[in-house]
């Protein structure tokens, strides 16, 4: 049984070996994201480019405005005279915030009720949410300092006793630069192995059935359980490097920390790709040809990609959605590999995340080799 | 059948499922002052909406372990004696963020912050409103000195569809052009079928053309499919005017077509083709404008991703759509990509050519 199996294997490779544009493809595909997420890609949105229209220009006006491009979120790239060319500004994408100071500012702010509106362009989500939070925080933080200026030369500190104050202290665990490759890198790897499992897999069934050579080998003295396995080792082995390529080169080159013991997640990857491996034959054995196996492989891939908590997060997601991302085992698997890299966590709080990846291969695995026998039957 | 499905999957997916800001984060309590002022201020953390309590615990080891195992995303620790602290002027409250993930993180840090800050203004203004101090700032009513009134224009509630849907439209008309058109020729070519084809009177413009025209008709329903959908079903207003969209369209998916004929020509087989079609369209997921800002991308990846005709689309639908401004906003834009398609036509031509001889 053994000699069977690994003369299978010896054929999938060679299989593989021959076709390597698409190995290389399929490289290619994860270390292009890689570089992407590592140089270009950054949620945190700084350096907005900012139209200012300043009708006081008086120290207030100016201290404010420094205040702001001194944060770093805000960069001035040009000047409007009033609120319409500011909105113009916006209009024609020259600008993604605007902040007009109206006239007497300096005046106001000693009186106390000061105005400065912030225009923010709705249409570029990220940039919309740094420029609303960042404004108003540096505003705020700007305008307690002058409070606390006003407070200090009046002298009602010498009143008596000092003022009452609150500091937050805010610390980001696992990722105090909160840097969004740090936090792709564990889901990629998750997203890695199920796409390759999957395509890989569902490519080699389908392919060797259109082409008819599924009941060849049937007819030899192995039997489909070898087929299956012979099929299946090849392409784990290929992902598994692949996935190890990803993480080696975010850990070394690109300085992402792996926290967490690196057996312990070698060792639940392989588990991982077991489960990729079973959805992919259950589609296969679902699918008349190649194409068809394509087209539900695409839709099973953006789905996932979406509703597995890859990129958005799962808990503010109504629980029917969340149960159709339970139907992907990258949603078993991301909180474990975020876990291992980011964290740092070992087995013992994984427990739970490790059972249910468990029984989702029983479950996918059993079918798998259910409508595989009915389709050969 | 399934470049119907798809679409639509996508954009109910993205309205109901998929949420791009963060409220509501799962937050842990450690409150070991349990006094009326640390009461107070979990009470001002609790109803800015940002955070809700779901855990209370006893030290910051069990803050840190619930984290650990994703039961919660924020920690918030009070020490002891907050009250007496905070009165003496050197009140510290910490707080924990679970940087694992990226969406969490940014809105909690933010929010965290401008609560606070706000809350520790409130103590000023009310200790010297009560000790007389009044009389010396007579401005200072519990009010700051400077208010930042934010508006976000297009968009004011910053809704995650309003900015989803007309990338979403760019992303699904340039994948269905793009792979319809990049296998046109190369399945005849394996097929053996382009030889056949050449040898009728039909000249190679003609064919290529009674090629293309399917997939552009499957492009433009599924537009007209989403855009229907997401105006008339999710209430996502259509500020600009119709026409310019539907001719700035057909420029768009000229382009997405030479592309897809550039493929076409390079690739030796179906799966190269596809293969291809597979690198361009995560470049177009990434780069392009779709999801994540392109001001923040250094000057390369700014440069691949004007390789891709959705980058001027993205830009120019959310102009008609979301701005509502006219062509005097977006002529650089549509002549970019006029010029771009012109160029992309121009090497598919001359590559098919090279190929043929």
């Amino acid at each position: 049984m053994i000699q069977r199996i690994l003369a299978l294997i010896q054929k999938e490779f060679s299989q593989a070996w021959r076709d390597r544009t698409t190995m290389g493809i399929m490289l290619t595909i994860p270390l292009m994201q890689l570089i992407i997420f590592g140089y270009a890609i950054n949620t945190n949105v700084t350096h907005i480019p900012t139209v200012v229209a300043d009708q006081s220009l008086d120290t207030a006006s100016r201290s404010y405005l420094d205040a702001m491009v001194n944060s770093g979120y805000f960069d001035i790239t040009a000047t409007a005279p009033d609120q319409n060319g500011v909105i113009q500004n916006i209009d024609a994408g020259q600008a993604r915030v605007g902040i007009v100071i109206p006239p007497d500012f300096e005046k106001d702010v000693l009186r106390g009720d000061a105005q400065v509106l912030v225009l923010v362009d709705g249409s570029d989500l990220f940039t919309s949410q740094s420029a609303n939070a960042y404004a108003t925080i540096i505003g705020q933080a700007h305008s307690i300092q002058i409070v606390y200026d006003v407070i200090a030369q009046a002298g009602a500190q010498a009143s008596g006793s000092a003022l009452p104050t609150l500091n937050a202290l805010i610390h980001v665990l696992y990722n105090p630069d909160m840097s969004t490759l740090w936090f792709i890198i564990p889901g990629m790897a998750a997203m890695l192995l199920q796409t390759q499992a999957l395509a890989l897999t569902a490519a080699a069934v389908v392919r060797e059935r259109e082409m008819g050579t599924i009941e060849q080998i049937l007819v030899t003295p192995i039997r489909p359980f070898e087929l299956m396995i012979g099929k299946i080792v090849p392409y784990v082995i290929i992902a598994m490097l692949n996935m190890l390529t990803v993480i080696a080169i975010g850990v070394f080159w690109f300085h992402v920390p792996f926290q967490g013991s690196f057996w312990l997640f070698f060792g639940l990857s392989s588990l991982y790709v077991l489960s990729g491996l079973g959805l992919g034959l259950l589609i296969s054995s679902v699918s008349q040809n190649q194409r068809q196996a394509q087209q539900l492989m695409m839709l099973f891939m953006m789905v996932s990609l979406l509703l597995g908590g890859f990129i958005f997060p799962r808990y503010t997601m109504p629980a029917a959605v969340r149960i159709i991302g339970n139907l992907f085992p990258i949603t078993y698997f991301i909180p474990i590999a975020r876990g291992i890299i980011t964290k740092g966590v070992g087995f013992s709080v994984l427990s739970g995340q490790v059972a249910d990846l468990v029984i989702y291969i029983v479950v996918v695995m059993f079918l798998a080799t259910i409508t595989f026998r009915n389709r050969l039957d | 059948m399934l470049f119907f499905a798809l679409p639509l999957i996508e954009l109910f997916l993205f309205a109901y499922a998929v949420s791009l800001t963060v409220t509501h984060l799962p937050t842990a309590i450690v409150d070991q002052s349990l006094d009326a002022r640390s009461r107070d201020f979990i009470q001002a953390l609790a109803n800015s909406g940002n955070f809700d309590i779901t855990l209370v615990l006893q030290n910051e080891q069990q803050v840190r372990q619930a984290m650990d195992a994703g039961t919660v995303k924020v920690g918030l620790i009070i020490p002891p004696n907050f009250e007496k602290q905070v009165l003496a002027g050197n009140g510290n409250v910490l707080i924990l963020l679970d940087g694992s993930d990226s969406f969490s993180v940014q809105s909690g840090y933010n929010a965290a912050l401008s609560i606070t800050q706000k809350y520790s203004l409130n103590l000023t203004t009310e200790k010297i409103q009560s000790g007389g101090g009044a009389v010396i700032l007579n401005a200072l009513t519990g009010q700051l000195p400077i208010t930042t009134t934010t508006r976000v224009l297009y968009n004011p509630d910053i809704a995650d569809l309003i900015f989803i849907l007309p990338g979403l439209i760019a992303l699904i008309m340039q994948i269905i052009i793009v792979t319809n058109s990049a296998m046109a020729i190369v399945r005849e070519r394996e097929a053996g079928t382009l030889e056949q084809l050449l040898a009728t009177p039909a000249r190679p413009a003609e064919m290529v053309l009674a090629k293309l025209i399917p997939g552009m008709l499957v492009a433009i329903l599924d537009m007209a499919m989403i855009l229907a959908i997401g105006v008339f079903w999710f209430k996502v207003p259509f500020q600009g005017n119709i026409l310019l969209l539907a001719g700035l369209s057909i420029l768009f998916i000229i382009s997405g077509m030479g592309l897809g004929l550039v493929i076409s020509a390079v690739a030796r087989n179906q799966r190269q083709a596809q293969q291809l079609t597979a690198v361009i369209q995560l470049l177009a997921m990434l780069l392009t404008g779709f999801l994540y800002p392109r001001t923040t991308m250094p000057l390369w990846t700014q440069i691949i991703g004007n390789l891709i005709p959705m980058t001027y689309f993205v830009r120019i639908i959310r102009g008609i759509m979301t701005k509502g401004v006219g062509l005097t906003f977006m002529w650089t834009d549509s002549l970019t990509l006029f010029i771009y398609a012109v160029i992309v036509l121009a090497i598919a031509a001359a590559i098919s050519k090279k190929r043929l001889d």
